[in-house]
């Protein structure tokens, strides 16, 4: 039987929600890189796998699928090995979780990703930094941040939605805020700080998954450390090249 | 046990769940939000939605919002639901949640500010915003434009080559129906150039009359309303 495959790019917040979620289950998959930063989803082989030409998309046997909450879902009903703590069998802790995910898109996501991409991303994909789009997004991720606060976190268990084991929807969503480890530190600190439960949850989420979260999330701070170093020698980070050289061979 | 659904015909994603429940047989008791009004914000409402936002249900002890998932839950939870509007065919499944969560991002995205910020603001007291709505603009066809060469792509009537309608067929039909508020011409200029489109909506339509047109008369009014103003 053919293994499952798994196209994704480890920068890819819902990539690595998926990548997480196949080696916390044992799910055995094929990861089958795709870069983001070189526009490999937009060549013509990808596009056979996705014509949206987007990071995470799967193959299992002759199924392809894209969009990573549907493939949270198949994988948790397809895989036997998963516990029912990723997605209950019971109706209503179930569609309780569909809920979340449906209001990522719209909330979380969209700010989270504008925000980064706008202040911090967009020149690996050759883009340049726009901070109005920036600024609007910024107040996109604060209210989503803060309704995560006061609302999805408000039940007595460790997890979204008042549960005392992560579901899909934790993974999705924390993935999303580990993003902001890219941005400049003072940033990330004063979006973040005022939300503790957020931050324990983000803690909870992580030591749940260890040490697959961890591994999986090492790209994310290599780049952040390299983005680090680019401010701290006062570099113009909006180049492309300087962007991709190691800081070791400038020095 | 009662079913509350809480909304406004001139919601998309609430016409979506009231007409399911009317094709379904599924009994319920609408409680309208005037939006106009603002009365999704009011205390109260926000008890029953604290993002403020229609539609929601209230069934028992459950009380759920985000359309998508109600339209899973009551596919789900009511036993005389056929089959075709959420299969329980893992794979047929699947797709069906991907092309409603490729809606979020894209055809929703697209069409609602777009139709808000060209039309319908005033009615909210709020400034028409063409530069918002030029943007919005680009994203609608270019959801059309996906809807009619990949979504619509297989031999089927109804997305993802179905020959019965789905809960997507429904959530997304119900999004396009909205630009009924825009003039003819205007409509005409979006929905022209997508043949299929333009079958799948009368397809969607046939497969779920008289439901369909009497829970859209509302936006008929009040786009008549409009175009009187």
């Amino acid at each position: 039987m053919m293994k499952l495959k798994v196209y994704a790019d480890r920068m890819s917040q819902p990539s690595r929600a998926v990548i997480i979620f196949c080696k916390v289950n044992g799910i055995d998959f094929e990861e089958v890189r795709i870069d983001v930063s070189k526009r490999q989803q937009l060549s013509p082989e990808f596009k056979e796998i996705n014509p949206m030409g987007k990071v995470p998309a799967i193959v299992d046997g002759r199924f392809k699928l894209f969009e990573s909450h549907a493939i949270l879902i198949y994988l948790a009903c397809v895989f036997p090995g998963v516990a029912d703590h990723w997605y209950p069998a019971d109706l209503f802790k179930r569609v309780k979780i569909q809920s979340v995910l449906d209001w990522h898109h719209s909330n979380l996501r969209r700010g989270a990703a504008t925000y980064v991409f706008n202040t911090t991303l967009a020149p690996a994909s050759g883009l340049p930094l726009n901070p109005q789009a920036a600024a609007e997004a910024e107040k996109v991720l604060s209210s989503s941040l803060s309704k995560i606060e006061s609302f999805w976190l408000k039940g007595s268990g460790r997890f979204l939605l008042g549960g005392n084991q992560p579901t899909i929807a934790d993974l999705s969503l924390v993935c999303e805020i580990m993003q902001l480890e890219v941005l400049d530190e003072y940033d990330r600190s004063r979006i973040i700080a005022p939300y503790k439960k957020v931050q324990q949850w983000i803690e909870d989420t992580r030591q749940a998954t260890r040490p697959h979260f961890d591994e999986v999330h090492k790209i994310l701070f290599k780049a952040k450390a390299r983005l680090q170093k680019q401010r701290s020698v006062g570099e113009n980070i909006e180049t492309q090249s300087s962007f991709k050289t190691t800081l070791t061979s400038k020095m | 046990m009662e079913l509350k659904v809480y909304g406004h015909r001139a919601s998309q994603p609430s016409r979506a769940i009231m007409i399911f429940c009317k094709a379904n047989n599924i009994e319920f008791e609408e409680v309208t939000i005037d939006l106009s009004k603002g009365q999704h914000k009011s205390p109260e409402y926000k008890e029953i939605n604290p993002m403020g936002q229609v539609p929601a249900i209230i069934h028992g002890e459950l009380q759920l919002f985000e359309s998508h998932a109600i339209l899973t839950y009551l596919a789900s939870a009511f036993p005389g639901v056929a089959d075709h509007w959420y299969p329980t065919d893992l794979v047929k499944r699947a797709k069906i949640h991907s092309v409603l969560d490729w809606h979020h991002s894209n055809l929703r995205r697209g069409s609602a500010p777009y139709i808000f910020n060209a039309r319908l603001a005033p009615v909210f007291g709020l400034p028409l915003n063409p530069q918002a709505a030029a943007e919005a603009e680009k994203i609608l066809i270019s959801s059309l434009s996906t809807i009619e060469s990949f979504w619509l792509q297989d031999s089927g009537t109804f997305l993802l080559g179905g020959n019965q309608p789905s809960i997507a067929d429904l959530s997304l039909v119900c999004e396009i129906m909205q630009l009924e508020l825009l003039d003819e011409n205007e409509r005409n200029r979006f929905l022209g150039p997508y043949k299929k489109v333009q079958q799948w909506i009368e397809n969607t339509k046939n497969a779920i009359n008289p439901q369909f047109d009497e829970m859209h008369g509302a936006l008929y009014q009040l786009s008549a309303k409009m175009g009187k103003q």
